[in-house]
């Protein structure tokens, strides 16, 4: 049973890191590869953040909002210029993006590994099911629980997803029904960044910080994205509780196995839906 | 003479320059150097038929790229086989596995191609560093890979061997620019200007992309053997998708879909990193702002400089 | 007189009969150029600025000579990586390096003794542990001045047997340096009749340890030992903490913890048990002239990968100035039957079979520390002689 638990906390923790990678691909069709850095930009905000004012709700609260304002500055200097081009030239520049990112990062807070404590309140392990499960974890299921239902929320049911869909579903028609859609995008491209630096904020107590935590999540957010079906919100959440789950049972039973499982899952689904488990039909390219 | 056959004719010479001036010098510095960008520009130019011709973006080539340098490493150490026969099967492991990654990559386009040939290389990565230990010799690689034994002429002077690579490297380019300038590359350029109408007249569109990849696959497992052997050594990080970022860097710098485009790409990276990374340790961060700026405003690359920018988003012409 | 005119002619000799890359060394150079390529990017980044400040405490304490030469550094960055490590110190020793220093993770290191047997070049190691880095009649320029894995190992038993540890569960990095150690812990635990309770294979790399943590807690095992290092092992500290796994069990390691990777663990690293490769307590006038050097340098205690730089490089340049020559040969045959007497560690002796230093292991636990020492460092609960954890050559 304290498996299933901890399987779903490494599921809402994949789909936090992921969801913010398949909403920019959905609503602007980019292919963020800058997403890992992002999420490593959050981390480290809610370090300095922490370092400054001792709270690690604070960080929470703050650190992806400004990673936010640096993921829209990026889309007004750097993206805005290439859309009009194949969408390869924007997946080369959230690429070339990774690496400045990285040596800005190792700028600002140098080579040593910083680390973010557990926040008090949620230090002890609490007793479940005759085991001892970490109450920071418990909180990770419910924050992803959470913001899951809140990005639901956001673009199915609320009047801005509609106006994110029609913009990125046809943008000739949203202008000329008056959306700005530059100013669309750009938000979009922010939200995506404040989703990833969420990720960072919330994995900041489990992990190092370090220059290369960037690099060790993006492929499992590929992996999620693309079982899921890109640009699927949906699918990223069911993809994020496969993969989390088995994984789970992985440890549980054959620790070695683990990383060639998630690509077994990988293949197994494109075998059967090349374009991912919940994938949009005219979505592949 | 047009800009573009003027522009040509520089590159050109600037290429024969780089490759003539390590004969010539007494220190070894230069031939290093180049050595080095010769085998990756073999890379990248096999990458950029997929790449910029073809109009796919592989993130899978690391995978063919170090399988050709496994194969040639394995059969030299382990079972006496010669160098040219292990370079003949580095070319060939190297063409079979993209076709298999083919099978499954191919099903699907575009971005999501990349992300899928990014995955199943990273996979195969990790199969190197891991449960395949016994062949590739995990994480920390296998160290001695022979130079060549051939005509008697000692490789292991690095001078003879960046002989040895510059045949290789002549033979390959010039193979490439045939397929380039062939019905074979035109029908490539077409299935990347409109795919749907290239196969409506009557082009079997999959199995083109199919070859285009297996000949790139071939390309990467030539030069990922020329490389285990400058090295003296192979390790897994071949396969990493961060040698897949660095070929596609090279390439789109040295100007994507032009045949010595990448040539110039890989030359310029290269050098960068070398005075780049003596000067600061923020090097690759300055690469990659380059990169970027390269991306916004050159839009052909390096190549493009020299024979003028080409709005067409067709794949150019050699 | 008479034995440096031998050397010198011999040195001619070489210069005229063997191949040209030997020849541009043997002959008396202008300077003498080390080629030092460390981790300065990537994974083990930080280690390799340590140790940089630790080598150049080295060569200013003789006052930046050898041989009557100034001494040069390159300092090259192979990103944790082995083939940029090959490349630069390929380029290095075209220039002309007399000897190359380096690196920091045993692929890059691995790699980088490849190219010293080929070239035929010195190679010092100060930091990678792996057991393979030296083997019996292995690389024959090669030698490594640090801690193997193989004694860390070793001393995690003496511990368990110490703490009267009896049953013990596992987590080993899916990393064959790592799996080998675990195989020979368990070979001693058999010896010494601790059960293994359970063992769990984590994928190098892994961010996520709380199964294997859980399976842990609800076994009966006493003690945890985690056979990782750097990342792996500093999640693995964090997430245990996470549910106090700490509390009722011992959690030890061979290469878990030291000072630097305490810091990077935060508060959830404090009682954790660990080899240490050097340490600045260490008291002997040797360490104590070292420490203070460094403080005054660089305001902060020398780390365990600044101490072993500074102590491997401060032995090889001293028996290099006593063969009075710039013959290689002379060099290595020298270092692979020197003693150092004067080691920040006490005692060092070269094992010719080898080229592995045999020396004393340091054991410690987290603890706070009072300032001006860091927050979190490591206290050093027992020192093991050399005999315990070498066998002779």
């Amino acid at each position: 049973m304290s498996t299933i638990i901890i399987g779903l906390s490494l599921s809402f923790l994949l789909f936090l890191l992921s969801a913010g990678l398949t909403l920019i691909f959905g609503m602007l069709g980019v292919i963020n590869f800058a997403h890992g850095a992002l999420y490593m930009l959050g981390a480290y905000t809610s370090f300095q953040i922490v370092q400054m004012t001792g709270s690690f709700w604070l960080g929470l609260l703050f650190a992806p909002v400004i990673i936010a304002g640096l993921g829209a500055l990026i889309e007004i200097l750097a993206l805005k210029q290439v859309y009009s081009r194949d969408h390869i030239f924007q997946l080369l520049l959230t690429f070339g993006l990774i690496l400045v990112i990285d040596d800005a990062t190792k700028l600002i807070w140098g080579l040593d590994y910083k680390q973010v404590p557990t926040p008090d309140f949620l230090s002890g392990p609490v007793s479940l099911f005759g085991s001892q499960i970490s109450s920071y974890r418990l909180f990770v299921i419910g924050f992803g629980a959470a913001v899951s239902f809140g990005l639901f929320v956001l673009l199915d049911r609320s009047k801005w997803g509609m106006i994110i869909r029609a913009a990125s579903s046809d943008p000739d028609m949203a202008r000329t029904l008056g959306i700005d859609v530059n100013r669309v995008r750009t938000g979009v491209f922010a939200l995506g960044s404040y989703l990833a630096a969420l990720g960072g904020v919330i994995a900041a107590p489990l992990v190092p910080i370090e220059l290369g935590m960037g690099f060790s999540v993006i492929i499992d957010c590929f992996i999620v994205v693309i079982i899921g079906g890109l640009g699927n919100i949906r699918g990223a959440i069911f993809a994020s509780l496969l993969l989390g789950m088995t994984r789970a049972a992985g440890y549980t039973y054959a620790t070695e196995w683990v990383e060639l499982l998630t690509f077994a899952l990988l293949i197994g689904t494109l075998m059967f839906r090349p374009a991912g488990l919940f994938s949009y039909k005219g979505r592949t390219a | 003479m047009t800009r573009r056959a003027m522009g040509q004719t520089v590159m050109v010479l600037i290429i024969a320059a780089m490759i003539i001036v390590p004969f010539f010098l007494p220190s070894e510095q230069w031939l290093n150097l180049v050595s080095l960008i010769l085998i990756w520009a073999l890379f990248a130019i096999g990458f950029d038929l997929v790449f910029g011709v073809t109009g796919m973006l592989s993130f899978g080539h690391a995978a063919l790229f170090g399988t050709g340098g496994y194969t040639l490493t394995v059969l030299m150490l382990s079972y006496q086989i010669g160098f040219l026969p292990g370079l003949i099967a580095a070319a060939l492991t190297g063409a079979l596995l993209a076709f298999g990654l083919g099978l499954f990559a191919l099903r699907v386009s575009g971005l999501f191609f990349a992300l899928l040939t990014l995955a199943l290389a990273q996979m195969m990565y990790i199969l190197a560093s891991n449960k395949l230990r016994a062949l590739t010799g995990g994480l920390d690689g296998i160290p001695g890979v022979p130079r060549p034994d051939l005509f008697g002429i000692d490789f292991y002077e690095n001078r003879n061997y960046y002989g040895f690579i510059v045949v290789v490297f002549l033979i390959g380019l010039a193979i490439m620019a045939l397929l380039r300038a062939s019905p074979f590359g035109r029908a490539l350029r077409a299935i990347q200007a409109n795919d749907t109408r290239a196969a409506q007249l009557g082009y079997n569109v999959h199995a083109l992309r199919q070859s285009a990849f297996v000949v790139s696959g071939a390309y990467a497992g030539v030069a990922g053997a020329l490389l285990a052997s400058l090295m003296f050594y192979i390790s897994p990080q071949m396969l990493h998708w961060s040698t897949s970022g660095d070929v596609l860097i090279m390439t789109v710098l040295g100007g994507k879909g032009t045949l010595l485009g990448p040539i110039l790409g890989v030359a310029v990276f290269e050098l960068l990193k070398e005075e780049l990374s003596r000067a600061t340790q923020y090097w690759y961060g300055i690469l990659g702002l380059i990169f970027i700026f390269a991306t916004i405003f050159l839009r052909n690359g390096i190549a493009g400089l020299f024979h003028g920018q080409d709005d067409r988003d067709d794949g150019g012409s050699s | 007189m008479k034995r440096r005119n031998f050397l010198q002619t011999a040195g001619a000799a070489a210069l005229v009969t063997t191949l040209p890359a030997p020849m541009l060394r043997a002959r008396t150079a202008e300077e003498f150029h080390i080629a030092a390529i460390l981790a300065f990017s990537g994974a083990y980044g930080l280690i390799g600025n340590d140790m940089r400040k630790g080598a150049e405490l080295a060569v200013a304490k003789r006052g930046g000579m050898v041989l009557g030469k100034p001494i040069r550094f390159t300092w090259e960055d192979d990103e944790t990586k082995p083939q940029p490590a090959v490349q630069k110190a390929s380029r290095l020793l075209a220039e002309g390096a007399q000897m190359m220093f380096g690196a920091v993770s045993s692929a890059s290191t691995l790699a980088l003794q490849s190219l010293s047997t080929q070239r035929k070049v010195p190679h010092l190691v100060t930091i990678s542990a792996d057991d393979a880095i030296t083997k019996r009649d292995g690389a024959p320029y090669s030698f490594r001045t640090s801690n193997t894995l193989g004694m860390e190992v070793n001393m995690s038993m003496e511990f368990v047997k110490s703490r009267g540890l009896k049953k013990i569960y596992a987590v080993t990095a899916d990393y064959q340096a790592t799996r080998s150690g675990f195989e020979q812990f368990a070979e001693l635990a058999k010896a010494a009749g601790v059960e293994i309770v359970g063992n769990d294979y984590a994928p190098l790399g892994n961010r996520d340890f709380s199964v294997i943590i859980d399976k842990m807690a609800r076994s009966d095992a006493d003690g945890i030992a985690v056979m990782a290092t750097g990342n792996d092992g500093i999640t693995f500290v964090k997430q245990a903490a996470q549910i106090d796994l700490g509390k009722e069990k011992v959690i030890f390691g061979p290469v878990l913890q030291d000072d630097v990777f305490a810091a990077a663990t935060g508060p959830a690293a404090l009682g954790v048990n660990s080899g240490v490769r050097y340490h600045y307590s260490v008291d002997n006038p040797a360490n104590k002239a070292f420490v203070e050097a460094y403080r005054e340098a660089h305001g902060a205690f020398p780390s365990s990968f600044a101490g072993e730089a500074y102590d491997g490089l401060s032995w090889w340049l001293d028996v290099v100035e006593e063969t009075d020559s710039w013959d290689v040969d002379a060099w290595v045959e020298a270092f692979a039957n020197s003693v150092y007497e004067d080691s920040v560690e006490g005692r060092k002796e070269m094992r010719a079979c080898d080229h592995q230093a045999s020396q004393v292991g340091l054991w410690g636990e987290v603890v706070r520390g009072e300032a001006p020492m860091p927050e979190l460092t490591m206290k050093i609960t027992e020192i093991f002689p050399a005999e315990r954890l070498f066998d002779s050559c």
